[in-house]
């Protein structure tokens, strides 16, 4: 009989599911939940995972990025190094006021000639293990290793090669780096090649940072998973990273600098949705506000106004141009651009705010930002005939200004850029959108005629910004703009010691790059986000630094 | 079990390796010639190209696409998927299994209510065939349906979670129970499953309805009536169960779907599920991890479908599988 037939099939899918079901429970029973049921949970009762339900006191969270990366010499993204700072730490660091200060690096001397810093490490910096103490071997291990060519980091360099001997060895043609040079066990010597007033912050990065030998030999930046459980020297140690849900950190109770962390827990929550909502419900927190919920939260009548808070970011947004290829050779026709662009506009009705307008490239909080710079102020008619005087609107018209995008429409602000210029200018600039690989390979490449992008702050130093990206023979100069005032200019800041005299070079220079209108410099980020009352101690940094330790949570 | 069905099915499994060799090369292939790779993404702005370069030929990048693809193959034959660089120096399998049992455990749960819940619905709507109740119940199943789930999941989340506090934020828990992660039994997951489940009620539903009105009419339904058999008897007994026999086709697509994730509902829910890892490997171009997800997707496929057919030559005799099976 048929349905006699049908039970059996239907049986036997059943028993085709179950068989599959369960041995799927086997391997993930086995593999997966080894690491999360150590809070003594009885078989039957739901125990909530350890990301919610039962905070401990003094527990913080927060909602993260989901890393990369854990490793020191590889992390070329903020997202990762916001981790790294606080499992590793260096020889120096950064505090909260973005002040160069002492880690495992008790104090250090620099040479006459700039050249020569010799490091006294203090002597109860331990590896969290607590197995042994650093030392200077340490340092020239784990240096060496960023740049090792094996290792294959494709930042090492971009920090690590000032110092004398790093080229020799990147290319094989030495065995070690002959500017690290230990000297005993609490004493490191670094030669770097030319007087260079940035070196120590340069330090700060986590390629310089300490790692553990034993741990990571034979890793690259793609291979080994000693990341995963970390040996590190920083104010926090790993407790568990489940792979996409979350990090949890706990002080490290030998850490050797004051304060010592004060929080009992950190939990990171990686997955999760909306970070917004998750604070609402006080389930992290910290979060960031965005453009949906800043009205709503600006609103005194809204009880999370009271927890908003605000903070500098040291970074820039800004449209570049090909500078070598008409019509962007012109500078007049850059300079048309930048008088149609409304940055008010932009900044204060179109992000509520959120940002503030860029006249120059240096953010404000940065040393040597200009309040008296004279931007290319937003002039319709002005530039208009600017424009006309070039003749050259034409060929505006349909030249592409690339970003990097996934098929959705492209970023609001870009495309009220481009309307701007519409209706200033008369001219229709195309948005191609390109996937982020494909982007930055296009860019360094010089296959663009205008692109979008911004650039954040490694370091509190206008070199970071202006030397970096306008010096003609810069490797991050995309725009390929070239003005030997400029690259005099920069050059005299590079051996300036004198603090006032640098940044006053640095102000010169940006004042001639603004003039020729090299960029079309949008906004300067801001950071808006909100903070719940028994957190103290806690401020976004403008760029990424060991932030946690200075951080109470009263609950 | 015939002779003749053993041999159809070993033929239908010596083929599937076969197609898998096929998928593969041209899933490698697509990768491989996609727009930039790992090495690029991760290397960001700062990087220096020559370096970005000079890792791409360390790591084998420039290589031809078949030797790549060789090199894989013949890794993936002695059991080796590779490592993941989305999360750097972890086997591959490491990182799909978690996500591959959150993904499964939401996808039985939302088959097993959708078909709880449409088939009676489906076969309520055919009895009252001619009423206004017939189109009303499968219309209503339809306004969800038309709802995409990205306009969907943001309005839910907004009212449920933050308006009316019936949920929590968080859309996915680590819960266990019998010491196994079942996230699936706490209340964090009810929204991904509302979102998951709802839009498919109405197909199921009208595919049902469908079949009954088909065996409704025929004469074994008739005599059945025709015995003094109860309403509710027939219904069941006769009616609703030859109606499901073509209905085990699409029982076998929701079997090879078992295990793929929801991409749009995981990825705007934070659910750390196969869907969402897919999108994030396809963006960090984390290409052994790629070929993991789609081997592992056709190989279910595959075998799904293969259950089908040989269950449907079980239900009905008529149909003959491969030509070699004898009654």
């Amino acid at each position: 009989m048929e349905s006699r037939r049908l039970v059996y099939v239907l049986t036997g899918l059943a028993v085709v599911l179950v068989l599959v079901i369960g041995g799927l429970i086997l391997v993930t029973a086995s593999g997966g939940s080894d690491n999360g049921n150590s809070n003594g949970d009885s078989a039957g009762e739901p125990t909530d995972g350890p990301d919610l339900g039962e905070r401990v006191s003094g527990e913080l969270r927060l909602f993260g990025p989901d890393p990369i990366t854990l490793d020191p010499a590889c992390a070329s993204d903020a997202g990762s190094a916001e981790y790294i700072v606080e499992i590793f730490s260096g020889l120096v660091s950064f505090d909260q006021e973005l002040k160069v200060i002492p880690d495992i690096a008790e104090s250090w001397e620099v040479s006459p000639d700039g050249l020569v810093y010799t490091f006294t490490l203090r002597t109860n910096a331990n590896f969290h293990d607590g197995s042994r103490r650093v030392t200077a071997d340490d340092f020239k291990f784990s240096m060496e290793r960023s740049l090792n060519p094996d290792t294959q980091s494709t930042v090492g360099e971009v920090y690590l090669d000032d110092l004398t001997g790093a080229e020799e060895f990147i290319n094989g043609e030495a065995e070690e780096v002959t500017g690290i040079r230990v000297v005993n066990p609490e004493t490191l010597e670094l030669t770097i090649k030319e007087r260079n007033e940035v070196f120590l912050q340069k330090l700060t990065y986590p390629t310089a940072y300490v790692v553990d030998q034993r741990e990571v030999e034979g890793s690259t930046c793609f291979e080994g998973n000693w990341t995963l459980t970390p040996n590190g020297t920083g104010p926090f140690k790993v407790t568990e990273w489940e792979l996409g849900t979350q990090i949890i950190l706990e002080p490290n109770e030998g850490f050797y600098l004051e304060p010592k962390p004060a929080v009992s827990k950190v939990t990171y929550i990686l997955s999760g949705g909306s970070s917004f909502v998750m604070y609402e419900n006080d389930e992290v927190d910290i979060t960031g506000v965005g453009i949906n919920n800043i009205e709503s939260v600006r609103d005194e009548s809204n009880p999370l106004s009271e927890d908003l808070n605000e903070s500098e970011s040291l970074d820039v947004y800004y449209i570049g141009f090909n500078v070598n290829e008409p019509p962007f050779d012109d500078p007049e026709v850059r300079r048309a651009l930048n008088l149609a662009t409304d940055k008010e506009f932009l900044s204060t009705e179109f992000l509520e705010g959120l940002v503030v307008p860029a006249p120059g490239v240096l953010p404000p909080g940065m040393p040597g930002y200009n309040k008296s710079l004279e931007g290319q102020d937003f002039d319709p008619e002005e530039a208009r005939s600017v424009l006309d005087a070039t003749g050259k609107a034409d060929e505006l018209n349909g030249v592409k200004i690339l970003t990097s995008g996934q098929g959705a429409a492209p970023s609001d602000i870009l495309q009220a850029v481009v309307a701007m210029w519409q209706e200033n200018l008369g001219v229709t600039i195309e948005i191609e959108q390109e996937d982020f690989g494909l982007f930055l390979r296009d860019i360094d490449e010089g296959n663009f005629q205008m692109f979008s992008l911004g650039w954040i702050a490694d370091y509190p130093d206008p070199q970071n910004f202006l030397d970096i990206k306008f010096h003609s023979e810069s490797a991050n100069n995309e725009t390929g703009y070239s003005n030997p005032d400029v690259d005099a200019l920069l050059e005299r800041a590079r051996g300036e010691t004198d603090q006032a005299a640098r940044l006053e070079l640095y102000q010169q220079a940006e004042q001639l790059i603004v003039d020729d209108a090299a960029w079309v410099s949008l906004y300067h980020g801001k950071n808006t986000y909100l903070v719940k009352e028994w957190v103290t101690g806690y401020a976004v940094p403008a760029f990424v630094i060991p932030n946690l330790r200075y951080v109470t949570v009263d609950r | 079990m015939p002779a003749g069905l053993a041999t159809y099915i070993i033929r239908r499994l010596l083929v599937i390796p076969l197609i898998l060799l096929v998928v593969s090369f041209i899933t490698f292939a697509l990768g491989r010639f996609g727009p930039s790779d790992y090495v690029e993404i991760q290397a960001g702005p700062r990087a220096n190209p020559e370096t970005i370069e000079r890792i791409r030929e360390e790591r084998g990048l420039n290589d031809p696409v078949y030797e790549q693809y060789v090199r894989w193959l013949m890794d993936f034959l002695q059991g080796d998927f590779g490592t993941s660089v989305k999360y750097r120096g972890v086997p591959v399998e490491d990182v799909i299994m978690p996500r591959l049992w959150v993904s499964l455990q939401i996808n039985i749960v939302v088959i097993l209510l959708s078909w709880v819940i449409a088939l009676p619905i489906g076969t309520w709507a055919a009895m009252r065939r001619g009423t206004w109740l017939d189109p009303l119940s499968i219309g209503l199943l339809l306004v969800p349906a038309s709802i995409p789930v990205l306009v969907a999941t943001p309005i839910l989340q907004w009212l449920l979670v933050v308006q009316l506090g019936l949920l929590p934020a968080d859309s996915w828990s680590d819960a266990e129970y019998f010491g196994v992660k079942l996230g699936v039994f706490s209340k964090e997951a009810i929204l991904a499953i509302f979102l998951l489940t709802v839009p498919t009620l109405a197909g199921i539903a009208r595919f049902m309805r469908a079949q009954v009105i088909e065996v409704m009419d025929q004469d074994f339904v008739r005599t059945a009536h025709a015995k003094g058999l109860a309403v509710n008897v027939v219904v069941i007994r006769h009616i609703a169960r030859n109606a499901l026999l073509p209905i085990v086709t699409l029982f076998g697509f929701e079997l090879a779907a078992l295990t793929g994730g929801a991409i749009i509902v995981e990825t705007l829910l934070g659910i750390p599920g196969m869907g969402q890892f897919a999108f994030e490997a396809v963006q960090s171009r984390d290409y052994d991890s790629i070929m993991a997800v789609v081997m592992l997707g056709s190989l279910l496929f595959m075998l799904a479908m293969l259950v089908v057919d040989v269950a449907y030559g079980f239900i009905d005799p008529r149909i003959r599988l491969g030509g070699g099976l004898q009654q």
